[in-house]
């Protein structure tokens, strides 16, 4: 990569300067944690967590995102002395995590407080918390490039069978924390005007400790525990995913919203089949989903669908995975011939051909831009899926019922795709993907084969739309354009391609964001635009690689930044 | 006999040009078969021809007397497997898993095994499994499995290609230069891997360049030149006509009958 | 007989206008094997651009004066498409020249997203329709029942004429030499004292050039121009690219005008009218592909052993 061509001269002139700079950045984090972050109390209400002058009655409660600032500036001296692997990489991935919290705590103080004087000494009030702050990462980051990166931590403890299990279970329980604390910050839409900046600060945190986890090599090794585990960890998983509404996250509003992510989360599950295993990019798959929600919709019973016959829902959702699987398979015929750029054309003409059709209510089944309203809502035993439900002396928030019924859709999608993946399937898809025309020498019906990924990617989609359409109530062309399938296909990357836990992630960060970032709402398309950008530039694997890929890239990149160090070590 | 792999008169004509002009070659079971010439003389689209990934403009290619279908896929899984000249791996698949690829048409499971794992599909799989290993140790990769073939060392990853198509249970493996960039040792290695499958019944055809490599380890050579066949025998008698010293070398004779018989010399003595 | 005349007549005026950006297309394909997915959006871009030299850079006196405003509408276009199209050539595609063959593409879909998306939130009233001045020559010239504008009349020379000069260029420059020597062999051009940097930047300007043309001449033409115009048209001129063959410069302005013809005529014609006209176009580019993707002037791929 050129970017460690071009910086391996700064290095070598960081290099002597390296530890101390992670010294002086650790402390001076922790610091910034205990000054005052603001010098008076904002319109819409005092900043978060004493951080402005009120600070003076309690300097040492730390809560909330000085809270975090703490963390970061402990680890940073920690790791500085631990004799841990890849010092650099955990050591910049903390540095930024300072950074972000700073930044963003920073910045949203400026512009709401109107002007560098909210953050900055004046009238005699000290709040420099963010500068410090700000300060504290740059250098760490700084550090980071003066100790230079090792390549990630390979860990080769193995655990026995039950120890392996209690270690998955910590891990998942703490990532069902984690979920459940960054759906609550900042609290629900509009309720707290610092909602958006109390959310991105947490979110600066998760990322610079998930970096430095991931730098020490410990997400690489859970990983790999966690694939060898499969069966366990799905079925924890699923667990973890169906105690969400026992959190603080169990209300209605965070029901709606998990329900939503996890319908696009088990869409863009099955799209990483196509574009991940079998590495054909498909910019029409939304229109899988649509066709799924379509069928389900004219087979409901709402008054303006096309069929007067209310199917049970089971029965619904079958024939929409089917039909949807039908149009998967015709779509995916052209692979026969096409290959590469031009299928994803290819694909691309098909969503345009399904919203145009759409659109324009083809044979009166889509009722074009009028839509398909007033889908019932389903219903089990006489409880409707929408309302709230009570066990016992539990009250369950209302919605409940939907999320349970998309938590058990995600993970049955991702069983489909961990069982496909280590199947003779999986692989003949895996090695089309690496080298078509060696395939083929292996005897793999290639033709066969990417048709087979289409249609179990499109069953999928069909069966997720199925449920979109009676959760949502309506469904209309809008909701399968292309900027839609765009949006999954991000979500894919973002993730990691080929990557189950990415593809969930993926889709819960492009869902969720919109949610947490209402002051951003007209810039979320632009954001995201440019996001697709640097994620291609920067890190093409995704947030959560698959095992694979993440070897091939980071490897890569490593050998580069091995070579960089050795140079910075001669010079 | 029946000839295991047979070409019959094969020609293959691109828009003009004329690549092939009547190739006829024989490999009898359990023989190994070269096919030399020098560049540009059609060798790798005689392969090609093999190998399903053309169709001959006219005469055939039979396996063991029935004619091969003309896709790549299914000329595998009738039994005729190969490795490429410039290695084609699945990098960014680990060793074991690739040459598991290799046993793909092998493999009984089917897409409802391969969707529910049940007790079949981890009896196939570890079957698969086990063989894949085997062969690894045939070619002489222990305690690979998890490595990236990326990952693996020039000479590895030659072998690494040579057990996965081994996977595929051929009755004819047919290999591309397989010693192209490696030194003598590896080089000697691969000879002894070579008459190794030899004897596990599979039957060999070795495009390669090396003709010392090509003398020590046939049972007989073809020579094409301008996509004709100019001479068929043993090693013997294709290193004493006149005629392949003088087309396939391009060199005045007497200097190159010299190389040449002090190739066949050295070549004799190894095998000594 | 006059509708056909005249719907044939409409075709070739949009055919005109794809082919302009069918161009751009076709000579990034050409060069680096890049579906440049955002060369829709540059066009988008340009238009918005030519309007803002109107609406803020020209002096109020100038504006009454078509034949002065028009050009300077034209440079102010032209100008914004390319700082546009080297900014992204230079920090979008540049950086993963040597990556896997889906990233620049995924990259070219983000730099679709994202110029659509800053158009729209930056330039004042983007979301709806804005009305494109009246500088364009007004009327049209009637030929036996047959309306012809001269706004379109203008778009069709100025298509041709471009494409002429262009093929030209690289048929006989020094610099088309280069071209297209990078595009058979860039190893080799390397070798050969060619810098790949400069044909590719270069390659994108020209693409630009056009594009911006077709910006100004868009609105002319339909009189208003909104922010979902360049992913709609660059659609079009993409199938038109495919279909002429991709590479090929006089492919592409037949595989253009093709293209506006099936549009006009499908949408007078096919069942469905109008509303399906887009579809139908759709269909064309999937046949195409499937069946002949070299298209109608490409030479067939060799199939790789």
């Amino acid at each position: 990569m050129s970017v460690n061509g071009t910086s391996s001269g700064k290095r070598s002139a960081l290099a002597p300067l390296g530890k101390p700079f992670a010294i002086v950045g650790g402390v001076l984090a922790v610091v910034a944690a205990l000054l005052p972050w603001v010098t008076f109390g904002l319109n819409d209400g005092n900043w978060p967590d004493k951080s402005t002058l009120q600070f003076f009655d309690a300097p040492f409660e730390v809560t909330g995102f000085r809270w975090h600032m703490l963390l970061l500036g402990v680890l940073i001296l920690v790791a500085t002395f631990a004799p841990i692997p890849s010092r650099g990489r955990v050591i910049r991935a903390l540095g930024w995590g300072t950074a972000l919290v700073s930044f963003v705590n920073g910045a949203y103080i400026t512009v709401k407080g109107g002007g560098l004087a909210a953050i900055t000494a004046l009238d005699g009030a000290v709040a420099f918390g963010s500068i410090a702050g700000l300060v504290a990462g740059v250098l760490t980051i700084l550090a980071a490039y003066g100790i230079g990166f090792e390549p990630v931590g390979q860990w080769k403890v193995k655990l026995s069978t039950p120890l392996a299990y209690l270690v998955l279970l910590a891990s998942f329980a703490a990532v069902l924390y984690a979920v459940a604390a960054l759906l609550t910050t900042g609290g629900v839409g509009a309720a707290n005007p610092y909602a958006g900046a109390i959310f991105l600060s947490f979110l600066g945190f998760a990322a610079g400790v998930l970096g430095a986890l991931s730098g020490v090599g410990f997400i690489k090794w859970l990983s790999a525990l966690s694939e060898q585990h499969r069966v366990f960890s799905v079925i924890v998983l699923a667990a973890c995913a169906l105690l969400l509404p026992f959190t603080d996250a169990g209300n209605e509003y965070w029901m709606t919203v998990a329900a939503n992510i996890g319908i696009y989360a088990a869409t863009a599950i099955g799209l990483n089949i196509v574009v991940g295993l079998a590495g054909l990019l498909d910019l029409g798959y939304v229109a899988f989903m649509g066709i799924g929600a379509l069928v389900a919709a004219n087979f409901s019973g709402a008054a303006t669908a096309h069929f007067g016959i209310a199917l049970p829902f089971p029965v619904a959702a079958i024939i929409a995975a089917i039909v949807a699987g039908i149009f998967g398979a015709i779509v995916g015929s052209p692979t026969l011939r096409v290959r590469g750029d031009y299928l994803a054309i290819v694909t691309l003409a098909f969503g345009e051909i399904f919203t145009r059709s759409a659109q324009n209510n083809i044979g009166g089944i889509t009722n074009g831009s009028n839509a398909i309203p007033g889908i019932p809502q389903l219903s089990l035993f006489g409880a409707e899926f929408n309302k709230s439900l009570t066990i016992g002396a539990v009250k369950l928030p209302a919605g409940v019922l939907y999320y349970v019924l998309i938590v058990l859709l995600v993970a049955a999608t991702m069983a489909v795709f961990a069982n496909l993946k280590f199947s003779r399937i999986g692989r003949a898809w895996i090695a089309i993907r690496e080298d078509e025309d060696a395939a083929r020498a292996m005897g793999i019906r290639t033709g066969k084969m990417k048709i087979l990924a289409f249609l179990i990617g499109a069953t999928l989609a069909g069966l997720a739309g199925a449920v979109f359409a009676h959760k949502n109530g309506t469904v209309s062309y809008e909701s399968f354009k292309f900027l839609e399938s765009v949006t999954l296909l991000a979500a894919v990357i973002l993730g990691g391609m080929g990557s189950i836990p990415g593809a969930v992630l993926g889709a819960a960060l492009l869902f969720v964001l919109p949610e947490k970032l209402r002051d951003f709402a007209d810039w979320r398309l632009m954001i995201f635009g440019l996001a697709l950008i640097l994620i291609m530039r920067f890190r093409p694997v995704g947030l959560i690689p698959d095992a694979h890929r993440r070897a091939e890239m980071i490897e890569r990149a490593d050998e580069n930044a091995e070579e960089a160090h050795e140079e910075a070590k001669r010079a | 006999m029946t000839p295991v792999l047979e070409a019959r008169d094969v020609s293959m004509v691109f828009g003009g040009l004329k690549a092939l002009k009547g190739v006829t070659l024989t490999l009898d079971e359990g023989k190994i078969v070269g096919l030399i010439g020098p560049n540009g003389a059609g060798k790798t689209t005689f392969f090609n021809c093999l190998t399903g990934l053309y169709t001959p403009t006219t005469g055939q290619v039979l396996l063991k007397g029935n004619v091969l279908p003309g896709d790549p896929a299914q000329v595998t899984d009738a039994g005729v497997a190969r490795t490429f000249q410039n290695i084609r791996l699945f990098p960014s698949m680990t060793v074991l898993e690739n040459v598991m690829v290799g046993r793909h048409v092998r493999m009984k499971q089917g897409p409802l095994a391969s969707l529910f794992h049940g007790p079949a599909y981890h009896r196939g799989e570890k079957a698969a499994r086990d063989r894949s290993r085997e062969l690894l140790s045939f070619v002489g990769l222990n305690n690979l499995d998890d490595e990236l073939s990326r990952n693996l060392p020039y000479g590895d990853q030659r072998r690494l290609e040579i057990a996965r198509a081994l996977a595929t249970d051929p009755a004819v493996l047919l290999l591309d230069e397989p010693t192209a960039g490696m030194n003598p040792q590896e080089t000697e290695a691969t000879q002894q891997l070579i008459f190794r499958i030899r004897e596990t019944g599979v039957s060999v055809v070795v495009i390669e360049h090396d003709i010392k490599f090509i003398f020590g380890l046939c049972d007989s050579v073809s020579v094409l030149v301008q996509g004709e066949l100019l001479v068929e025998g043993s090693p013997e008698t294709v290193r004493a006509d006149p005629r392949v010293v003088e087309a396939y070398l391009g060199k005045p004779p007497e200097e190159v009958a010299h190389e040449v018989e002090a190739a066949a010399a050295s070549a004799e003595e190894e095998q000594a | 007989m006059s509708v056909l005349l005249q719907q044939l007549v409409n075709g070739v005026m949009q055919g005109a206008l794809i082919a302009l950006i069918a161009l751009g297309y076709t000579m990034v394909y050409g060069i680096i094997q890049l579906i440049n997915f955002a060369h829709g959006e540059v066009f988008m871009v340009a238009s918005y651009g030519g309007l803002a030299t109107y609406t803020w850079l020209l002096p109020e006196d100038l504006k009454k004066v078509p034949y002065v405003a028009l050009p300077l509408m034209f440079v102010g276009g032209i100008i914004v498409a390319v700082i546009v199209a080297v900014i992204m050539e230079r920090f979008a595609y540049r950086p993963l020249r040597n990556a896997p063959r889906l990233a620049p593409l995924i990259t070219a879909l983000g730099v679709s997203v994202f110029l659509q998306e800053f158009v729209r939130n930056v330039y004042p009233n983007a979301t709806s329709n804005l009305p494109y001045p009246k500088v364009f020559p007004e009327g049209a010239l009637s030929l036996g029942g047959v309306n012809i504008s001269k706004t379109g009349l203008l778009l069709v020379l100025l298509s041709v004429g471009l494409a002429v000069v262009l093929q030209t260029y690289i048929n006989r420059s020094r610099m088309g030499r280069a071209m297209r020597a990078t595009a058979q062999d860039p190893d080799t051009a390397k070798l050969m004292g060619v810098d790949p940097d400069r044909v590719i930047v270069l390659t994108f300007i020209f693409g630009a050039v056009l594009a911006g043309v077709a910006g100004i001449l868009y609105g002319g033409y339909l009189s208003n121009i909104n922010i979902d115009m360049g992913f709609q048209t660059g659609i079009f001129a993409f199938t038109a690219a495919v279909l002429g063959g991709v590479g090929s410069i006089r492919g592409a302005v037949i595989g253009a005008f093709i293209i506006g013809l099936i549009k006009t005529l499908a949408g007078q014609y096919m069942p469905g009218g109008t509303q399906y006209d887009y579809v139908w176009i759709f269909v064309v580019l999937i046949l195409v592909l499937v069946f002949r993707p070299q298209g109608l002037f490409g030479e067939p791929e060799r199939v790789r052993a």
